[in-house]
Formats: C-alpha cells, sequence, structure tokens
C-alpha cells in the first residue's frame, strides 16, 4: 500500500484538544439521550403491558412510529422541520443556543426510547402472571404494582439487553454529526481535514469508541451483580465480564 | 498461549499477502479491468451533480470522460469504461489509498498537506471561498462574519481558515451542500461559505435564484486538481497530458463554456496560472 502511517499527527497540534472536546461532546449528548430514552422507555414499555388498551395502544405507536424510521430521517427531521414550526421568539432563541445539540439529543433520546420501551416491555412480560397476582392480593393497586414489583424486576431482568442498548446508542450518537454537530467522530474527520491522514485519526476515533464502550460495559455487569436479588433470578453460573 | 500466536501469525500473513497483492500499480489495473474509477460528488454543481434528469454529470466529470479516458485508452490500446464512486471529504483519500478508486476528479483543492498523502494533477480550475448570503443580509465579507453563524463544509479548506482568522465566527460544518444549504435556507445560520464557484453553481440550482448573494472577496485560494496515489508517475503523466490536450484542441473550452458560460449554469471563476496564455480564447465569456 503506498500510505506511510505517521502517528504523531494525534499528538502534535490542536488533535489532542479536539479528540478530547469530541469526547465530552459525545459523553455529554449520550448521557442527556440516554435519560430522555430510559424515561421514555421505561413509561412506555410499562404502559404496553396494561389492560387500559388506549394506553397501550398510544404506547405501540410511539414504539412503532420512532423505531421504524431510520435515525438519520430523525436528525434531519428535528434539526431542519422542527424548529420551523415553533414560534419565531423560540426559533432565534434556539438558532442562537446550539439548535444542533438539543436537535440532536431528541433524536437520539426518541429514538433509542422506542427501542428501551421494547426491551422493558420483554423484561415486564417474562415475570410470571402470579407475581403480579401476588402483588395485587397484598392490597396494592395497579400502580403501585407497576411501580414497587413488577418494573424494579423488569429492570434488573433486563441489565443485559439495556446495556446493549446503551451502547448503540453512545455509538449512534455520531449521525449527530449529519446535523453539524461536534462529537468524537465530527472531531477525527477533522485532524482527517488538516493533516490528510485519515487512517490515524479514524484508529484514535476507534479506540476511544472501544475503551468508553467497554468501560460501560463493565459498569454496568457490576451493576446487574450488584442488584441482583438473591434467588430471583436463576443461573448457571455468576455473571461475569 | 500458543492458539493465540498461532492466530496472530496466520493475520500477519494474511495481512502481508494482501498488501503484496495492492503492488500493481494504477496503469496496470486499469488495462486488467478495462475500467477507471473515480471518485466524485453529487452534490456540488457544476463540477459533480445529479442533475434533473437523474444523471451523474458535471465539469470534473466531462474531463475524465472526454479528455483523461481517451489518452489512458490509447496508451493502452483498449477502450476504458469509467465508473463513479461516491466521496466525501473524509473519505476521498482513504478511497485512494485503499484502491477503492483510482482518481478524485470532483472540487478538490490541492494543498500540501494532502500532497503528503496523494498526489494531484494539474490545476484545472482556481477559485476562492466567499460567502453565500439572504439578499440583504448584513454581512458583506469575511469582516463581518464575528458572531454570526457560518456554515461550512466539514473538513474544507474554508472551514479551517475561518476557524483560524475569525475565532469568534460561530462555525457549524455539515457533511454535504445540500444540508448546509437547507440550513443557511432556513435560518440556522446566517451565511453558508465554500469556494466561489460553487455557491454560484448552487445558487443557480435553487428553487429562485434571486433571493441569494454572493459577497465578499475571495478569502482564500483554491486550486483544484485531480488526485490520485502516490509516486505513480506514468499514471499522473497520462492524466496530465489529458488536460493539456483539452486545452490544445480546445476540448477544455467546449467544456468550459458547457458549465461555466451563458449556456451554462454559473458564472466563470479565475483560470489556473498556466492556462493564461490560452485566456484570450476565453474572451467572449468575461
Amino acid at each position: 500500500m503506498s500510505y506511510t502511517f505517521d502517528w504523531s499527527v494525534l499528538w502534535t497540534g490542536q488533535s489532542g484538544h479536539w479528540l478530547l472536546q469530541g469526547l465530552l461532546t459525545t459523553l455529554n449528548i449520550s448521557a442527556l439521550a440516554w435519560t430522555l430514552a430510559a424515561a421514555l422507555g421505561i413509561v412506555s414499555g410499562a404502559l404496553r403491558t396494561v389492560a387500559f388498551k388506549p394506553l397501550a395502544a398510544l404506547a405501540a405507536f410511539y414504539v412503532e412510529f420512532f423505531r421504524n424510521v431510520p435515525l438519520l430521517v430523525w436528525m434531519f427531521f428535528w434539526y431542519f422541520a422542527v424548529p420551523p414550526m415553533l414560534p419565531r421568539p423560540v426559533q432565534d432563541w434556539l438558532y442562537v443556543h446550539g439548535v444542533e445539540f438539543l436537535a440532536g439529543m431528541f433524536a437520539l433520546g426518541i429514538y433509542h426510547g422506542a427501542r428501551f420501551s421494547e426491551t422493558i416491555r420483554s423484561g415486564i412480560q417474562s415475570i410470571p402472571k402470579t407475581q403480579f397476582e401476588a402483588a395485587l392480593s397484598t392490597g396494592l393497586t395497579t400502580a403501585q404494582t407497576y411501580r414497587l414489583v413488577i418494573v424494579p424486576i423488569a429492570l434488573r431482568l433486563i441489565i443485559p439487553p439495556a446495556t446493549n442498548e446503551s451502547l448503540n446508542l453512545l455509538k449512534n450518537s455520531s449521525v449527530a454529526l449529519t446535523i453539524s454537530v461536534a462529537e468524537l467522530t465530527f472531531q477525527t474527520r477533522q485532524i482527517e481535514a488538516y493533516t490528510a491522514k485519515a487512517f490515524e485519526a479514524l484508529t484514535a476515533g476507534t479506540l476511544i469508541y472501544l475503551v468508553l464502550c467497554l468501560t460501560i460495559a463493565a459498569i454496568m455487569a457490576r451493576v446487574e451483580r450488584r442488584v441482583a436479588i438473591p434467588g430471583m433470578i436463576a443461573r448457571v453460573s455468576p455473571a461475569e465480564h | 498461549m500458543k492458539p493465540l500466536m498461532r492466530l496472530v501469525m496466520t493475520f500477519a500473513v494474511v495481512l502481508a499477502v494482501a498488501v503484496s497483492a495492492h503492488a500493481e500499480t494504477t496503469l496496470e489495473k486499469v488495462s486488467r479491468t478495462g475500467v477507471l474509477t473515480i471518485g466524485t460528488r453529487t452534490g456540488s454543481p457544476p463540477f459533480a451533480f445529479i442533475n434533473k434528469q437523474n444523471e451523474w454529470v458535471g465539469f470534473s466529470i466531462d474531463l475524465v470522460e472526454q479528455a483523461i479516458a481517451p489518452v489512458l485508452s490509447r496508451k493502452i490500446g483498449q477502450p476504458i469504461k469509467v465508473e463513479k464512486k461516491e466521496s466525501a471529504h473524509a473519505t476521498r483519500i482513504p478511497l485512494l489509498t485503499s484502491n477503492a478508486v483510482d482518481l478524485i476528479a470532483e472540487t478538490m483543492t490541492d494543498t500540501r498537506p494532502r500532497r503528503e498523502s496523494v498526489d494531484f494533477s494539474l490545476t484545472f480550475f482556481v477559485t476562492g471561498a466567499q460567502f453565500l448570503v439572504k439578499k440583504g443580509s448584513p454581512i458583506k465579507s469575511i469582516k463581518g462574519i464575528a458572531g454570526k453563524r457560518v456554515a461550512a463544509q466539514q473538513g474544507s479548506t474554508n472551514a479551517r481558515i475561518v476557524r483560524e482568522t475569525v475565532p469568534k465566527a460561530i462555525l457549524r460544518e455539515f457533511p454535504d451542500q445540500p444540508a448546509a444549504f437547507q440550513a443557511l435556507a432556513q435560518g440556522q445560520v446566517d451565511t453558508y461559505t465554500n469556494d466561489g464557484i460553487q455557491l454560484a453553481g448552487l445558487k443557480a440550482k435553487a428553487p429562485n435564484p434571486n433571493e441569494w448573494q454572493i459577497v465578499g472577496d475571495f478569502y482564500s485560494y483554491e486550486p483544484y486538481g485531480m488526485a490520485m496515489r502516490k509516486n505513480e508517475s506514468d499514471f499522473r503523466h497520462l492524466v496530465n497530458v489529458g488536460l493539456m490536450e483539452a486545452i490544445e484542441s480546445g476540448k477544455y473550452f467546449e467544456l468550459y463554456d458547457k458549465w461555466f458560460g451563458p449556456k451554462g449554469n454559473s458564472k466563470p471563476g479565475l483560470l489556473p496560472v498556466w492556462l493564461l496564455p490560452k485566456a484570450s480564447r476565453l474572451a467572449p465569456l468575461f
């Protein structure tokens, strides 16, 4: 291959500063979007299992509508289509205060919320019906049963797939570069633009994503062991990572 | 540890074979396959874009198909086909070095950092960066963009200059021209900066060209060249011969007229210095 590698581009000039900025933006947008996604996912996932049909239908609509349209389209939707629908003063405020970050966060959070929702629903549906009935028979209302018994157990059950989803969210935050959010992938391209060294810049980005994801996976595995209810879930061997 | 070592060794061998397979030169590849693959753009009128008839056309593409390909096929003694692939700022150098394309023919500025990774043909067009604004905008030149939201193309030379010379400008970088223009049209940004000739192409293609204005003097120097893999002087020579023969035969000016002349859709830009002796032929255009 007629390409000479020059790794020094990663620590000379402003590269380090850019990568750090990109990393912070990625973490920032992912953390906010994750919070939004988790909240939406838990509420809509629980609603899909309730007996009251209109609420279940509303939740089903949310899930199917948002998860079946590509994330890129949602990015453009929140960035290009939503602001013009708002009143003029709100628009002006948004344009000055980082509309791309907010649009990216909503796109990511709402899209992944729909996917989280399915994870939560599968968790809830894997809980035996008797558990639900037992909770009701102790005098709890349906809402209390969900809040105090069903959802806490479901959240424990779904830690592995939820970890998966969270890692996806983190990696999907790179799609926000299409609406000019200067996150990690954007910054690796920036290094490429200044130095014409694409492979080095991409490798740096890859390693940072890898380390981030492995860290999150490790934390989630620890959380899983910490919050496990002894005797609740059958395991072949203790969870490990 | 043994199985791991074996895996590593296998990997190394596979890699070595892969690398040696890449030793084929561009010219050998073109004569073996009969195909010249170019990396070009879909949204940079009038150099390379998809037109209303859904055809992938433009000045840079015409130069390859009508000036460079004939010279190549004469050299290797067989007809060759030009295949087009989409390239972007971040992908064009990797596309070349990974052998996915043989030539970048779009709007690539010949710069010194890029020359460390790829080789360039003769300059076939020269332009400079300006600003596209809505008519009546207070922005008149690069002096007026401090504190304003400025859209640019990700990884472009103009974005870099704006960042370095006007750090107070709020730079918003988009991967392609249509997204940046959309942001300008809706007011997410106050202006869009790019090479003047590309702005002219964009303006001409806009639904309502009179709404838009190109302002400011050139604040950068952007010589466009075609990029290819490094250290292949035989191939580069043929590309240059293609360009030079097109100048001498008048083909270049015919194409220039087609894309930038009165019947084309953009106003002419500057000319490469080495073209100046021939510039009298362009007199009716200016």
